[in-house]
Protein backbone atom coordinates (compact mmCIF):
# COMPACT_ATOMS: atom_id res chain seq x y z
CA UNK A 1 0.00 0.00 0.00
CA UNK A 2 1.64 3.59 -0.88
CA UNK A 3 1.07 5.75 1.75
CA UNK A 4 1.62 9.52 1.45
CA UNK A 5 2.62 11.83 3.89
CA UNK A 6 2.08 15.68 4.88
CA UNK A 7 3.53 17.55 7.03
CA UNK A 8 1.43 18.93 9.73
CA UNK A 9 1.73 21.78 12.85
CA UNK A 10 0.49 19.84 16.29
CA UNK A 11 -0.13 21.37 19.39
CA UNK A 12 0.38 19.24 21.46
CA UNK A 13 2.07 21.75 23.86
CA UNK A 14 5.79 20.47 23.37
CA UNK A 15 8.03 21.77 20.43
CA UNK A 16 7.00 18.56 18.45
CA UNK A 17 6.10 18.22 14.32
CA UNK A 18 3.41 16.11 12.96
CA UNK A 19 2.81 14.03 9.80
CA UNK A 20 -0.58 13.63 8.43
CA UNK A 21 -0.20 9.75 7.05
CA UNK A 22 -3.06 9.35 3.57
CA UNK A 23 -4.38 6.10 1.70
CA UNK A 24 -4.16 5.37 -1.47
CA UNK A 25 -7.55 7.18 -1.60
CA UNK A 26 -6.66 10.09 0.40
CA UNK A 27 -7.79 8.99 3.39
CA UNK A 28 -6.35 10.35 6.57
CA UNK A 29 -5.64 6.94 8.54
CA UNK A 30 -3.24 8.73 11.21
CA UNK A 31 -1.36 10.96 12.47
CA UNK A 32 2.04 10.97 13.37
CA UNK A 33 4.32 13.44 15.75
CA UNK A 34 8.06 13.33 15.97
CA UNK A 35 8.48 13.43 19.82
CA UNK A 36 10.20 16.47 21.62
CA UNK A 37 14.16 15.38 22.37
CA UNK A 38 12.89 16.50 25.93
CA UNK A 39 10.33 13.76 25.79
CA UNK A 40 12.07 11.32 28.64
CA UNK A 41 10.49 7.82 27.19
CA UNK A 42 11.05 7.79 23.77
CA UNK A 43 13.04 11.54 22.82
CA UNK A 44 13.11 12.16 19.16
CA UNK A 45 11.30 9.25 17.76
CA UNK A 46 7.93 9.21 15.68
CA UNK A 47 4.69 8.30 17.73
CA UNK A 48 1.42 7.22 16.43
CA UNK A 49 -0.65 10.05 18.20
CA UNK A 50 -3.91 8.71 16.39
CA UNK A 51 -4.85 6.13 14.12
CA UNK A 52 -8.27 5.72 12.56
CA UNK A 53 -9.91 2.95 11.58
CA UNK A 54 -8.03 -0.17 11.45
CA UNK A 55 -5.33 1.40 13.64
CA UNK A 56 -7.62 2.75 16.40
CA UNK A 57 -7.51 1.35 19.75
CA UNK A 58 -4.40 -0.75 19.27
CA UNK A 59 -0.92 -0.27 20.83
CA UNK A 60 0.62 2.98 19.75
CA UNK A 61 4.15 2.31 19.45
CA UNK A 62 7.42 4.51 18.82
CA UNK A 63 9.46 4.36 15.51
CA UNK A 64 12.62 5.22 15.08
CA UNK A 65 12.40 7.02 11.79
CA UNK A 66 9.71 8.03 9.77
CA UNK A 67 10.11 5.36 7.14
CA UNK A 68 9.43 2.35 10.11
CA UNK A 69 6.63 4.21 10.50
CA UNK A 70 5.00 4.07 7.51
CA UNK A 71 6.15 0.66 6.62
CA UNK A 72 4.47 -0.44 9.86
CA UNK A 73 1.23 1.17 9.01
CA UNK A 74 1.01 -0.17 5.74
CA UNK A 75 1.34 -3.45 7.02
CA UNK A 76 -1.16 -3.13 9.32
CA UNK A 77 -3.46 -1.61 6.66
CA UNK A 78 -2.73 -4.52 4.21
CA UNK A 79 -3.81 -7.26 6.43
CA UNK A 80 -6.74 -9.29 5.62
CA UNK B 1 2.40 4.76 67.77
CA UNK B 2 5.09 3.38 66.35
CA UNK B 3 6.94 5.36 63.00
CA UNK B 4 6.91 3.52 59.94
CA UNK B 5 10.46 2.52 60.77
CA UNK B 6 10.39 1.10 63.69
CA UNK B 7 10.57 -2.56 63.56
CA UNK B 8 7.20 -3.18 65.05
CA UNK B 9 4.97 -0.80 63.48
CA UNK B 10 2.14 -2.97 61.81
CA UNK B 11 0.44 -0.65 59.00
CA UNK B 12 -2.52 -3.05 59.30
CA UNK B 13 -3.09 -1.81 62.95
CA UNK B 14 -2.24 1.41 62.23
CA UNK B 15 -4.96 1.77 59.61
CA UNK B 16 -7.86 0.00 61.47
CA UNK B 17 -7.50 2.41 64.07
CA UNK B 18 -7.74 4.91 61.12
CA UNK B 19 -11.84 4.58 61.67
CA UNK B 20 -11.99 2.29 64.72
CA UNK B 21 -11.04 2.38 68.22
CA UNK B 22 -9.60 -0.92 69.08
CA UNK B 23 -9.52 -2.87 72.45
CA UNK B 24 -6.65 -4.28 74.22
CA UNK B 25 -7.36 -7.57 73.21
CA UNK B 26 -8.25 -6.54 69.65
CA UNK B 27 -5.02 -4.89 69.35
CA UNK B 28 -2.92 -7.92 70.85
CA UNK B 29 -4.96 -10.40 68.52
CA UNK B 30 -4.15 -8.28 65.41
CA UNK B 31 -0.27 -8.14 66.89
CA UNK B 32 0.19 -11.88 67.58
CA UNK B 33 -1.85 -12.93 64.45
CA UNK B 34 0.77 -15.14 62.91
CA UNK B 35 2.64 -14.15 59.87
CA UNK B 36 4.87 -15.82 57.47
CA UNK B 37 7.22 -12.67 56.46
CA UNK B 38 8.65 -12.67 53.31
CA UNK B 39 10.61 -10.16 51.45
CA UNK B 40 9.98 -9.87 47.82
CA UNK B 41 12.06 -7.88 44.98
CA UNK B 42 10.20 -5.74 42.53
CA UNK B 43 8.23 -6.89 39.83
CA UNK B 44 6.88 -10.02 40.99
CA UNK B 45 3.37 -11.67 41.23
CA UNK B 46 2.70 -12.54 44.81
CA UNK B 47 -0.91 -13.93 43.33
CA UNK B 48 -1.95 -14.66 39.89
CA UNK B 49 -5.47 -14.76 38.42
CA UNK B 50 -6.60 -18.68 38.53
CA UNK B 51 -4.70 -19.33 41.67
CA UNK B 52 -6.52 -20.72 44.58
CA UNK B 53 -5.11 -19.63 47.67
CA UNK B 54 -5.27 -20.64 50.99
CA UNK B 55 -3.87 -17.58 52.57
CA UNK B 56 -3.81 -13.76 52.46
CA UNK B 57 -1.06 -11.49 52.03
CA UNK B 58 -0.70 -8.12 54.10
CA UNK B 59 2.00 -5.56 52.87
CA UNK B 60 3.64 -4.48 55.56
CA UNK B 61 6.41 -2.00 53.49
CA UNK B 62 6.71 -0.99 49.67
CA UNK B 63 4.12 -0.76 46.66
CA UNK B 64 1.90 -3.96 45.02
CA UNK B 65 -0.28 -3.28 42.40
CA UNK B 66 -3.26 -4.72 41.23
CA UNK B 67 -4.03 -6.13 37.67
CA UNK B 68 -5.38 -8.04 34.89
CA UNK B 69 -4.36 -8.97 31.46
CA UNK B 70 -6.27 -8.89 27.96
CA UNK B 71 -6.71 -11.72 25.83
CA UNK B 72 -4.13 -9.32 23.96
CA UNK B 73 -1.69 -9.50 26.81
CA UNK B 74 -2.04 -5.73 27.79
CA UNK B 75 -2.14 -5.05 31.26
CA UNK B 76 -4.46 -3.48 33.21
CA UNK B 77 -3.61 -1.79 36.62
CA UNK B 78 -7.15 -1.88 38.54
CA UNK B 79 -5.54 -0.42 42.18
CA UNK B 80 -2.09 0.62 43.94
CA UNK B 81 -1.71 -1.51 47.09
CA UNK B 82 0.00 0.39 49.49
CA UNK B 83 1.28 -0.81 53.21
CA UNK B 84 -1.54 -1.69 55.73
CA UNK B 85 -3.50 -3.02 52.44
CA UNK B 86 -4.65 -6.64 52.45
CA UNK B 87 -5.01 -7.13 48.20
CA UNK B 88 -5.79 -10.46 48.21
CA UNK B 89 -8.29 -10.67 51.19
CA UNK B 90 -11.50 -11.50 49.17
CA UNK B 91 -9.63 -15.02 48.38
CA UNK B 92 -11.08 -15.85 52.09
CA UNK B 93 -14.54 -16.08 50.87
CA UNK B 94 -13.92 -16.81 47.07
CA UNK B 95 -11.99 -19.63 46.42
CA UNK B 96 -10.84 -18.58 42.60
CA UNK B 97 -8.81 -15.58 42.47
CA UNK B 98 -10.05 -13.22 39.31
CA UNK B 99 -7.26 -10.86 39.96
CA UNK B 100 -3.06 -10.66 39.90
CA UNK B 101 -1.33 -8.63 42.58
CA UNK B 102 2.56 -8.17 41.55
CA UNK B 103 5.38 -5.71 43.56
CA UNK B 104 6.00 -2.36 42.07
CA UNK B 105 8.87 -2.19 44.35
CA UNK B 106 11.03 -4.32 46.92
CA UNK B 107 8.40 -5.21 49.43
CA UNK B 108 7.48 -6.74 52.85
CA UNK B 109 4.85 -8.97 52.59
CA UNK B 110 2.55 -11.21 55.77
CA UNK B 111 1.56 -13.96 54.69
CA UNK B 112 -1.66 -14.80 56.85
CA UNK B 113 -3.59 -18.73 56.27
CA UNK B 114 -7.16 -18.58 55.72
CA UNK B 115 -7.58 -20.83 58.80
CA UNK B 116 -5.76 -17.87 61.08
CA UNK B 117 -7.80 -15.18 59.43
CA UNK B 118 -10.81 -17.41 60.24
CA UNK B 119 -9.87 -17.87 63.62
CA UNK B 120 -9.26 -13.97 64.44
CA UNK B 121 -12.75 -13.54 62.83
CA UNK B 122 -14.76 -15.77 65.12
CA UNK B 123 -12.58 -14.76 68.30
CA UNK B 124 -13.49 -10.73 66.86
CA UNK B 125 -16.89 -9.78 65.59
CA UNK B 126 -15.33 -6.04 65.32
CA UNK B 127 -12.25 -7.16 63.65
CA UNK B 128 -14.98 -8.69 61.06
CA UNK B 129 -16.43 -5.89 60.75
CA UNK B 130 -13.31 -3.43 59.74
CA UNK B 131 -12.22 -6.24 57.08
CA UNK B 132 -15.97 -6.13 55.58
CA UNK B 133 -15.42 -1.91 56.12
CA UNK B 134 -11.76 -2.27 54.49
CA UNK B 135 -13.48 -4.22 51.24
CA UNK B 136 -16.01 -1.96 51.00
CA UNK B 137 -13.81 0.97 50.81
CA UNK B 138 -11.89 -1.06 48.00
CA UNK B 139 -15.02 -1.30 45.75
CA UNK B 140 -15.22 2.12 46.18
CA UNK B 141 -11.93 2.70 45.18
CA UNK B 142 -12.97 0.46 41.82
CA UNK B 143 -15.61 2.68 41.10
CA UNK B 144 -13.86 6.21 41.50
CA UNK B 145 -10.93 4.70 39.40
CA UNK B 146 -13.68 3.34 36.30
CA UNK B 147 -15.10 7.19 36.10
CA UNK B 148 -11.46 8.79 36.47
CA UNK B 149 -10.05 6.24 33.55
CA UNK B 150 -13.03 6.58 31.61
CA UNK B 151 -14.15 9.82 31.67
CA UNK B 152 -11.46 12.16 33.22
CA UNK B 153 -8.25 13.44 30.90
CA UNK B 154 -5.00 13.71 30.46
CA UNK B 155 -3.15 15.78 33.71
CA UNK B 156 -6.70 15.82 35.71
CA UNK B 157 -7.02 12.23 35.46
CA UNK B 158 -3.26 11.33 36.49
CA UNK B 159 -3.79 14.61 39.28
CA UNK B 160 -6.73 12.69 40.69
CA UNK B 161 -4.64 9.17 41.31
CA UNK B 162 -1.79 11.13 43.19
CA UNK B 163 -3.95 13.00 45.38
CA UNK B 164 -5.45 9.58 46.33
CA UNK B 165 -2.47 8.20 46.62
CA UNK B 166 -0.91 10.83 49.01
CA UNK B 167 -4.32 10.64 51.30
CA UNK B 168 -3.91 6.89 51.20
CA UNK B 169 -0.10 7.20 52.30
CA UNK B 170 -1.02 9.73 54.66
CA UNK B 171 -3.41 7.56 56.24
CA UNK B 172 -0.61 5.28 57.34
CA UNK B 173 1.92 7.74 58.72
CA UNK B 174 3.91 7.88 55.40
CA UNK B 175 3.66 11.54 54.31
CA UNK B 176 5.77 14.09 55.29
CA UNK B 177 3.62 17.34 55.04
CA UNK B 178 2.88 16.63 51.40
CA UNK B 179 5.84 14.62 50.22
CA UNK B 180 5.99 10.98 49.84
CA UNK B 181 7.81 7.71 48.25
CA UNK B 182 6.36 6.84 45.38
CA UNK B 183 8.53 4.28 43.38
CA UNK B 184 5.65 3.68 40.87
CA UNK B 185 7.12 3.98 37.55
CA UNK B 186 5.81 5.83 34.05
CA UNK B 187 4.59 2.36 32.19
CA UNK B 188 3.16 1.54 35.53
CA UNK B 189 1.32 5.17 35.35
CA UNK B 190 0.51 3.88 32.09
CA UNK B 191 -0.81 0.85 32.53
CA UNK B 192 -3.06 2.42 35.63
CA UNK B 193 -4.62 4.97 33.84
CA UNK B 194 -5.03 3.91 30.21
CA UNK B 195 -2.60 5.75 28.63
CA UNK B 196 0.73 5.11 26.79
CA UNK B 197 4.16 5.70 28.16
CA UNK B 198 4.32 8.72 25.86
CA UNK B 199 1.19 10.41 27.35
CA UNK B 200 2.34 9.75 30.64
CA UNK B 201 5.22 11.02 30.00
CA UNK B 202 3.73 14.20 28.64
CA UNK B 203 1.34 14.89 31.25
CA UNK B 204 3.80 14.55 33.85
CA UNK B 205 5.88 17.28 32.35
CA UNK B 206 3.09 19.59 32.09
CA UNK B 207 2.55 18.92 35.99
CA UNK B 208 5.75 19.98 36.67
CA UNK B 209 6.11 23.10 34.87
CA UNK B 210 2.80 23.67 36.26
CA UNK B 211 4.08 23.57 39.66
CA UNK B 212 1.54 20.69 40.36
CA UNK B 213 3.99 18.17 41.24
CA UNK B 214 8.24 17.78 42.09
CA UNK B 215 9.46 15.25 41.74
CA UNK B 216 13.17 13.76 42.50
CA UNK B 217 13.83 10.13 42.05
CA UNK B 218 11.07 8.22 43.45
CA UNK B 219 10.28 11.08 45.58
CA UNK B 220 6.67 13.18 45.70
CA UNK B 221 6.23 16.54 46.21
CA UNK B 222 2.98 18.56 45.77
CA UNK B 223 3.63 22.13 46.68
CA UNK B 224 0.20 23.17 46.57
CA UNK B 225 -2.39 20.66 47.50
CA UNK B 226 -5.63 22.28 47.05
CA UNK B 227 -4.59 23.14 43.58
CA UNK B 228 -3.83 19.15 42.63
CA UNK B 229 -7.18 18.33 44.13
CA UNK B 230 -8.98 21.43 42.17
CA UNK B 231 -6.85 20.05 39.18
CA UNK B 232 -8.04 16.08 40.06
CA UNK B 233 -11.23 16.86 40.90
CA UNK B 234 -10.83 15.06 44.17
CA UNK B 235 -13.32 14.77 46.35
CA UNK B 236 -11.82 11.91 48.99
CA UNK B 237 -15.34 11.18 50.51
CA UNK B 238 -15.35 7.86 48.55
CA UNK B 239 -12.23 6.50 50.63
CA UNK B 240 -14.15 7.12 53.85
CA UNK B 241 -11.37 7.94 56.58
CA UNK B 242 -12.67 9.09 59.50
CA UNK B 243 -9.92 11.08 60.67
CA UNK B 244 -10.70 14.58 58.53
CA UNK B 245 -7.09 15.50 59.04
CA UNK B 246 -5.99 12.72 56.99
CA UNK B 247 -7.97 14.56 53.75
CA UNK B 248 -6.00 17.89 54.43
Amino acid sequence: MTLTLHPIRVATGFDEEGMLVLDEEERLVAVLVRLSDENEVAPGQWYLEAGFGRLEGIDRPTFSSLDMARDWIGQRLSRT
Amino acid sequence: MHSPFHPDYNPLIRKIESAHTLTGDERQALETLPMQVQVIKADQDIVREGDRPSRSCLLLSGFTCTYKITAGGKRQIVSFNIPGDIPDLQSLHLKVLDNSVATISQCRVGFVTHEDLRNLCARHPRITSAFWRETLIDAAIFREWVTNVGRREGVSRMAHVLCELLVRLRAVDLVEDHACDLPITQSEFADALGFTTVHVNRVLQQMRTDGLIVTQGSRLNIPDWEKLKQVGEFDPTYLHLENDQAAA
